[in-house]
């Protein structure tokens, strides 16, 4: 028996190094981070300058859901139904979205600086929205968006390959390059169309806000994470074929062109209708996936959903503490995200250069 | 009975070309390889060894010309088929990620693996057989990026050996190692071979083709110069011609296989080739 | 005067073309069940009647429920006088606390001074909730039924809510008419008439029309009352800023007290309420007199240290001269604190002896 125990111990100890030698396997990681993203939407919706118990809000949630009575006047139940609960699901979801988009854009680009917002598709989607919400086009806000981002991602790519191979430095570079001059396109249709105080809905699009958040745009946000996150989220086995490069991935049967623009093309359609809710807001893409790395290791199984949801929980509390620092004032949630990627973005930038 | 399977068993490259840039890297190749052969692609650097393998592979996609295996066109296989059939193991391969070995050796399943399907106790299983032929089943656990050179050319080709491919494609397979390793990676391939695998190498060392091949292809500016047995095809005036180098060709005293000696000097001098008696030197 | 006609197409054709110039304002109100009330109101033009309230032309002062507005192209709509209250800006709650409504008001935010001495009393008990722009969680825990902004930028999601939002959940908002930024509302330019007009409007749809006319009256009478100053001075009105200074231009509520006072303003080409301008332009054209804005956040004091240390300022003849006015920051914006300031202008002039 004692024999018999120690071979399957054995046998379980080589299969274990054989699957994986990181700590805790990614399905562990998954359960605690779904556990962990729904609580953070329950407490943070109890959370606000308005001061309402925990006890009111979920009484009014629920009454929503069709179960009991609300307790709280028409107009705070308002504020927890029209305002907190969208404002935290559309969190939820962008967060979730651009996390995804950046962990792809790292795989596809095999640049460890890739993301949504450094190469400069936010920027060019808030161009793309600012256009049409100024004329009044009559196209779906998120495609404007999409289009802007694809236009912009475009720009990135092939002023990167300009200026000689294309490196990480380069995209970012030509990121940087691309980010600024849509972003002065955007301030510059602000200004043009203007009827008010114009730097504030500047803010809001440069630095990202989800103060606007609405059921619509929960419906958007979310409709785009289930409609492109979810395909994007198959492409995990694909991702991990090109990390010894394109030919490498070619022979292991990847179809490495047209994946590239398949992925490329998905992160900007999922980029524009996160930043068509709630401007370009920075640096998750960036840190989220990076963060998990250390978590589960670099296997895009693992990495792409748990992003996800890492980056949904980030975002639910980066603008929990956007909406209550400086209550009763809000701050654009960018700030925050900024404030937390910028170190991180240092950090990688002083690490990749320690490997190369 | 042999020789009427001959044709369509094997590799089999009909004028294959292709070009870069207005450049024309590979022109009009011919190339034979039967089945369970070992494969040594030699020639000068750029002579288009790396990327007659990539066309091989359909990595690039040849211009013109017929690239068969076993009678099926490559160029035209559905690629998860095709990356089930050949492999390739590259020269320099590397990775930004942080991967253990095993990881990297998983990598070789994906044209096995469905979009959202497991590793199996299968795929466990060939992972480990192929680092076990590789002679590196002890990396398994390290990280890759901690690996050196030879152990990485190693973990490379356990990756393509985990795609159990019909035809392995090696690129300097060599390449980075010391010379007992390098002598143990040319007598895998070998033995690979002999276990029915078709092996095509890109090898800098004329010595090693002559040493371990059973059928060697010089390649020169894009074309094949000579093609064959070595001892036939690695002679003194090709390696003049090809490579602008005296050489003198032996017999191997332990293995009988050809043995290359190399002088440097002008072409001129190769005139009056010294017949060189390794016998008598020792 | 008849540049005060402002084209408000559905409201307008309700209308009698005669009940326009300063009326204009009064037609927002455009629900069937006011128009009779706004018909009755085509009062005579003349600044000195005090016929003023609306409905006064004909003998009801009460305004009837429910009440339409067009408010800066936003209609809003009233069931019946608003009983709790936010204001945005010092301008909204100075005009409720004149009508005598303080105690309608639940919460005051982001006042850029103190109220004038006679309203100190009635401020003091009102709740400030922010000293800059409300949150839209932090305006709605109070319940308001209304949110009064001195500013249409103060309506948005990252202030105090977006006006469609606001109403979606029942609360009403109205912003300082004068602040109206859509072409075919932004008084262009802003006149006394624009502003007696916002004073009339809020006592309608607070129901205290009766106030509101002798409040208007009242003003009408002191305005007339001033003695236009006639030295044919140039002025800067200097409201904030240092690199570049946002000044009053050529179409809002410092040129409207400007030309009241006698004074000619050096912005006045500006087609704009407010307006960044370089020191350059200024020192070309020389003013004889800056008007300075004094705020909590940056005083008059500040704004003479700044003037003098800068080398090329402080050759201008007003600063060497000391020909300073000082106007308090709230009583620069279009309010119930205009008249005073002009007065209070032209008082300061004669005490500068120009």
């Amino acid at each position: 028996m004692t024999k018999a125990g120690m071979t399957t111990v054995q046998q379980a100890r080589e299969a274990e190094v054989v699957k994986t030698s990181r700590s805790l396997p990614a399905a562990v990681w998954a359960v605690i981070l779904s556990v962990l993203l729904a609580a953070s939407i329950v407490v943070a919706v109890t959370i606000g300058p308005a001061g309402l118990t925990a006890g009111d809000v979920w009484a009014s949630i629920l009454a929503h859901l069709g179960f009991g009575d609300p307790t709280l006047s028409p107009l705070r139940d308002g504020i927890v139904w029209q305002l907190r609960m969208p404002r935290v699901l559309t969190a939820a979801a962008v967060g979730a979205g651009l996390a995804l988009a950046g962990a792809i854009m790292q795989a596809v680009t095999r640049n460890p600086l890739a993301d949504p917002y450094l190469l400069g598709l936010s920027s060019g989607a808030s161009v793309g929205a600012v256009i049409v919400l100024v004329l009044g086009v009559s196209i779906a806000l998120p495609f404007a968006a999409f289009a802007g981002a694809l236009v912009a991602l475009g720009f990135t790519l092939v002023l990167a390959g300009a200026a000689g191979r294309i490196t990480p430095t380069r995209t970012v570079l030509a990121g940087l390059a691309v980010s600024s001059v849509f972003g002065a396109v955007t301030s510059l249709i602000i200004f043009w169309s203007a009827t008010g105080d114009s730097y504030r809905e500047i803010l809001n699009w440069l630095l990202g806000s989800l103060a606007g958040a609405e059921w619509p745009a929960v419906a958007i946000s979310v409709g785009a994470l289930l409609l492109v996150g979810g395909p994007l989220l198959a492409s995990a086995r694909t991702l991990d074929a090109f990390a010894f490069g394109d030919a490498s991935a070619a022979a292991l049967g990847v179809n490495v062109d047209r994946t590239r623009w398949l992925l490329l093309g998905g992160t900007a359609l999922l980029t524009g209708a996160m930043v068509s809710v709630s401007g370009s807001i920075g640096f998750i893409g960036l840190v989220l996936p990076h963060a998990v790395r250390l978590l589960t290791g670099p296997g895009h199984r693992a990495l792409l959903p748990l992003s996800a949801l890492a980056g949904a929980i980030f975002l639910i509390w980066a603008d929990t503490a956007a909406r209550t620092l400086f209550d009763p004032r809000e701050l654009p949630v960018g700030i925050i995200t900024a404030l937390v990627g910028g170190p991180v973005f240092a950090v990688l930038i002083l690490r990749s250069r320690r490997i190369s | 009975m042999t020789d009427a399977v001959q044709p369509t068993s094997g590799l089999s490259l009909d004028r294959v070309a292709f070009s870069r840039a207005g450049r024309v890297i590979i022109d009009g190749v011919d190339v034979t390889l039967p089945r369970g052969a070992f494969g040594a692609l030699v020639g000068p650097n750029g002579a288009g060894k790396s990327t007659l393998l990539h066309l091989i592979a359909s990595i690039e996609r040849a211009a013109s010309g017929g690239i068969v295996f076993d009678g099926a066109a490559l160029p035209t296989m559905p690629r998860r088929e095709r990356a089930r059939t050949v492999a390739v193991a590259e020269q320099q391969s590397d990775t930004e990620l942080d991967l253990s070995v095993v990881d990297v050796v998983m990598l070789g399943r994906t044209p096995h693996l469905g979009a959202f399907a497991s590793a199996s106790a299968t795929d466990a299983a060939v992972v480990r057989d192929a680092l076990a032929a590789v002679g590196a089943a002890g990396l398994a656990a390290r990280r890759f990026h901690t690996l050196s050179g030879g152990e990485r050319q190693r973990v490379t080709l356990a990756r393509a050996l985990a795609q159990q491919p019909s035809l392995l494609l090696a690129d300097e397979p060599t390449n980075h190692l010391d010379i007992r390793s390098q002598l143990s990676a040319l007598s895998l391939l070998a033995e690979l071979a002999r276990g029915g695998l078709t092996v095509l190498a890109a090898l800098h060392d004329l010595g090693h083709a002559a040493a371990y091949a059973d059928h060697v292809i010089v390649l020169a500016e894009g074309r094949v110069v000579a093609a064959g047995d070595p001892a036939t095809v690695l002679t003194p005036e090709l390696v003049l011609d090809v490579y602008g180098v005296r050489a003198a060709v032996l017999r191997h005293p332990l293995t009988g296989r050809p043995l290359l000696a190399f002088a440097e000097g002008s072409p001129a001098a190769a005139e009056t080739s010294p017949t060189l008696d390794l016998e008598s030197s020792l | 005067m008849s540049a005060t006609v402002r084209v408000r197409s559905l409201v307008l054709s309700l209308h009698p073309p005669e009940a326009t110039i300063r009326r204009s304002v009064v037609p927002l109100v455009t629900l069937a069940a006011s128009v009779a009330l706004l018909s009755g109101c085509a009062a005579t033009p003349e600044p000195s009647s005090t016929a003023a309230a609306s409905g006064s032309g004909t003998d009801t002062a009460s305004t009837g429920y429910p009440l339409t507005v067009d408010n800066c192209g936003t209609e809003v709509t009233f069931t019946q006088a608003p009983q709790k209250v936010v204001t945005i800006k010092s301008t909204t709650l100075e005009t409720l606390l004149a009508l005598g409504l303080g105690d309608h008001v639940v919460g005051s935010a982001f006042t850029d001074g103190p109220v004038p001495d006679d309203q100190a009393d009635a401020a003091a008990a009102i709740t400030s909730i922010s000293d800059f722009v409300p949150g839209q969680e932090a305006t709605l825990a109070l319940e308001p039924d209304l949110v009064y902004a001195g500013w249409e930028s103060n309506l948005t999601a990252e202030g105090a809510g977006d006006r469609a939002t606001l109403a979606g959940l029942g609360v009403n908002s109205y912003v300082a008419p004068s602040a109206c930024k859509e072409e075919a509302y932004k008084p262009d330019p802003l006149t006394f008439d624009d502003v007696f007009s916002e004073i009339e409007e809020v006592g309608a749809i607070f129901d205290v029309s009766d106030r509101a006319a002798e409040l208007v009256a009242e003003q009408e009478k002191d305005l007339a009352a001033v003695t236009k100053n006639e030295s044919g001075l140039t002025a800067l009105w200097y409201s904030s800023g240092t690199d570049t200074p946002y000044v009053g231009a050529g179409i809002g509520a410092p040129e409207m007290m400007m030309e009241a006072a006698g004074l000619e303003n050096i912005a006045a080409d500006v087609h704009d309420t407010w307006s960044a301008l370089g020191w350059e332009s200024i020192v070309a054209d020389d003013p004889d007199v800056i008007v300075l804005i004094d705020a909590t956040w940056n005083t008059a004091a500040s704004k003479i240290a700044t003037l003098e240390a800068n080398p090329a300022t402080a050759e201008l003849t007003a600063v060497k001269e000391k020909h300073y006015v000082t106007v308090p920051f709230p009583a620069g914006e279009a309010g119930v604190r205009n008249v005073d300031a002009v007065s209070s202008i032209t008082d300061q002039l004669e005490t500068l002896g120009l």
